[in-house]
């Protein structure tokens, strides 16, 4: 019985990788958005002090001007910060130093498991007054960092629950963010967008360069990448199905597929203004296997992922942008989880409708990228689109939908 | 010699439950009769045999580190090897080992913290305000550095 098949085109498979890569991204904003109505329901009067407060300390009295310069200053240490640690990266990337920084990311992201997630945690005890006690969540917690750990980097687990992991560890490091003070936030996303293009798209960028000397080396990128299932072609079925082993690429390279990243500990409790320990983790989630799709894409694809500086005290590297695998299958850098869930996390200190608006403009130029993702064919910056049209979407429903939507609902017009 | 045992039970597998979720084993293609089965809950993107007894194996191990949660994913990601009980001999008293050991730790954690949450005071006194958590991270200052 003959039946004919269609070659199965790009374009039939975009839809279920865009959603595969929209969930999670939509997860983490939502656990985000959770997260801060629930935990800022008093108005923020803490001014955390970080690395990113380190210029100027937001006071409630200064005038604007005030605020948007020391905001300005906040954001040029930051991305300075930032610049600095991405090219320590490249350099160990550089010196072949896998071992140390594999260690060390290890270590960061145990920390930031446990600390942060136990903060958040007693937060949300604190809140409903939940009658747990130490002892229980001493083992709960231990649990859940070791294994975040584990499935993070370290070893194979089920795909759901490194996915899992990667989207709690954006969602907490997002949190962090949305508690710096509100001139500084914007300004810094603002900051993070533009050094995101820079970094990647420039010659002399560092992250350029990490991806160029992963290439020549055929070695993977140290970083947290979050990597969708690969689409199945049911037709395809007739062919033999490689096997992969998790986390190994497709030339059966085990060692340098979790390689270091470097990872920022989190020192939650004293020394705000710590030395900068910069690290990226980088969890490579790679899996796939061998499809027709390899045809179109089968030049590796390598995700640019951006440093970003934590700016409660710890910097974590977290490497941003996207790419394909080489397996087709999309990644996205954690850094971009993390900066589009502190937008829908700061705007969400506002109000619902400004979630609502900064939701749609971030799926918006997600899925611009996406669309040039698969134009260019090579690794872009994930922040700029979605983070300049999630700014420009939130002061315009602030300052012009609001005062609309707000009189209608009086008047009993609309809505 | 593995290999044939598990395709003798993959066929006598595929037949009740045809092209089942491609999470779990692989048969999405009936017509070849040679379908591998996976030990993993990942299908083919996951581990290999070899590698899976290796896995299982370490999880089990270091499960008695007080980390139950591994004996929970050794449940959850080896599932096939439950639901294909011939398939995979080797597997199989790792992963059932891992079920036994999470249930009982789970229900001693459980009874002791339902014990501590519906107890309350009256029935530990004043040791109750001190094991508590928010009682501990106010003492120990944890949540008031931001």
């Amino acid at each position: 019985m003959a039946q004919n098949q269609r070659p199965k085109s790009l374009l039939d498979s975009l839809g279920e990788e865009i959603i595969r890569i929209l969930t999670p991204v939509s997860i983490c904003m939502l656990l985000v958005v959770l997260l801060v109505s629930i935990l800022n329901s008093s108005s923020s009067l803490y001014v955390t002090s970080s690395i990113a407060t380190i210029a100027y300390s937001e006071t409630g009295s200064d005038s604007s001007w005030d605020k948007f310069i020391g905001a300005l200053l906040n954001s040029l240490v930051f991305v300075a910060v930032v610049t600095v640690a991405t090219f320590i990266l490249v350099l160990f990337f550089y010196l072949k130093c896998s071992k140390f920084l594999k260690i060390y990311m290890g270590f960061s992201s145990f920390v930031v498991l446990g600390f942060m997630g136990g903060e958040i945690a007693l937060f949300l005890i604190e809140e409903f007054s939940v009658p747990v006690d130490c002892i229980t969540f001493l083992v709960l917690l231990f649990n859940f960092a070791v294994i975040g750990v584990l499935a993070v980097f370290m070893s194979k687990m089920p795909i759901i629950v490194t996915q899992g992991y990667l989207v709690l560890i954006g969602m907490l490091v997002a949190y962090w963010f949305t508690l710096l003070p509100e001139w500084t936030t914007w300004v810094l996303l603002v900051a993070m967008a533009l050094y995101d293009l820079a970094a990647v798209l420039l010659p002399v960028g560092p992250l350029r360069l990490l991806v160029e000397l992963a290439m020549s080396r055929d070695e993977d990128i140290p970083a947290l990448v979050y990597e969708a299932r690969p689409v199945t072609h049911h037709d395809s079925a007739s062919r033999p199905v490689q096997t992969r082993i998790w986390r190994e690429r497709q030339n059966a390279r085990l060692d340098s597929e979790d390689s270091s990243s470097l990872n920022s500990d989190l020192n939650s409790t004293v020394s705000i203004v710590q030395s900068s320990h910069n690290g990226a983790r980088i969890a490579r989630v790679e899996e796939g296997q061998v499809s027709q799709r390899d045809a179109e894409l089968s030049a590796p694809l390598i995700d640019h992922r951006m440093d970003a500086q934590d700016g409660m005290s710890t910097e974590s590297l977290m490497l941003e942008g996207m790419g394909l695998g080489s397996s087709g299958a999309i990644k996205l850098g954690l850094g971009d989880f993390i900066f589009y869930s502190v937008l829908v996390g700061r705007a969400a200190m506002y109000d619902f409708m400004t979630v609502y608006a900064c939701y749609l403009a971030i799926v918006a130029g997600l899925g611009i990228t996406l669309m040039l993702l698969a134009l260019y064919q090579k690794a872009l910056p994930a922040l700029p689109v979605s983070i300049a049209l999630g700014v420009l979407f939130y002061f315009l429903t602030r300052f012009l939908l609001e005062v609309f939507i707000v009189q209608c609902s009086l008047n009993l017009l609309m809505f | 010699m593995e290999a044939s045992q598990s395709q003798a039970s993959a066929n006598a597998a595929l037949n009740p439950h045809p092209n089942p979720n491609s999470n779990y084993t692989n048969n999405s293609n009936s017509i070849l009769s040679s379908t591998p089965v996976w030990p993993t809950i990942d299908g083919p993107l996951g581990l290999s045999e070899e590698e899976s007894l290796a896995y299982a194996r370490r999880f089990y191990k270091f499960g008695y580190a007080l980390l139950p949660f591994l004996w929970a994913i050794n449940y959850f990601y080896f599932w096939p090897v439950l639901r294909h009980s011939r398939s995979f001999p080797r597997l199989r008293p790792y992963v059932v080992s891992s079920a036994i050991g999470f249930s009982v730790f789970s229900v001693i954690l459980s009874s002791w913290a339902l014990t501590f949450a519906i107890g309350g005071e009256h029935l530990f006194g004043s040791t109750w305000d001190q094991l508590v958590m928010y009682n501990v991270a106010d003492r120990l200052g944890l949540t008031g550095w931001s």
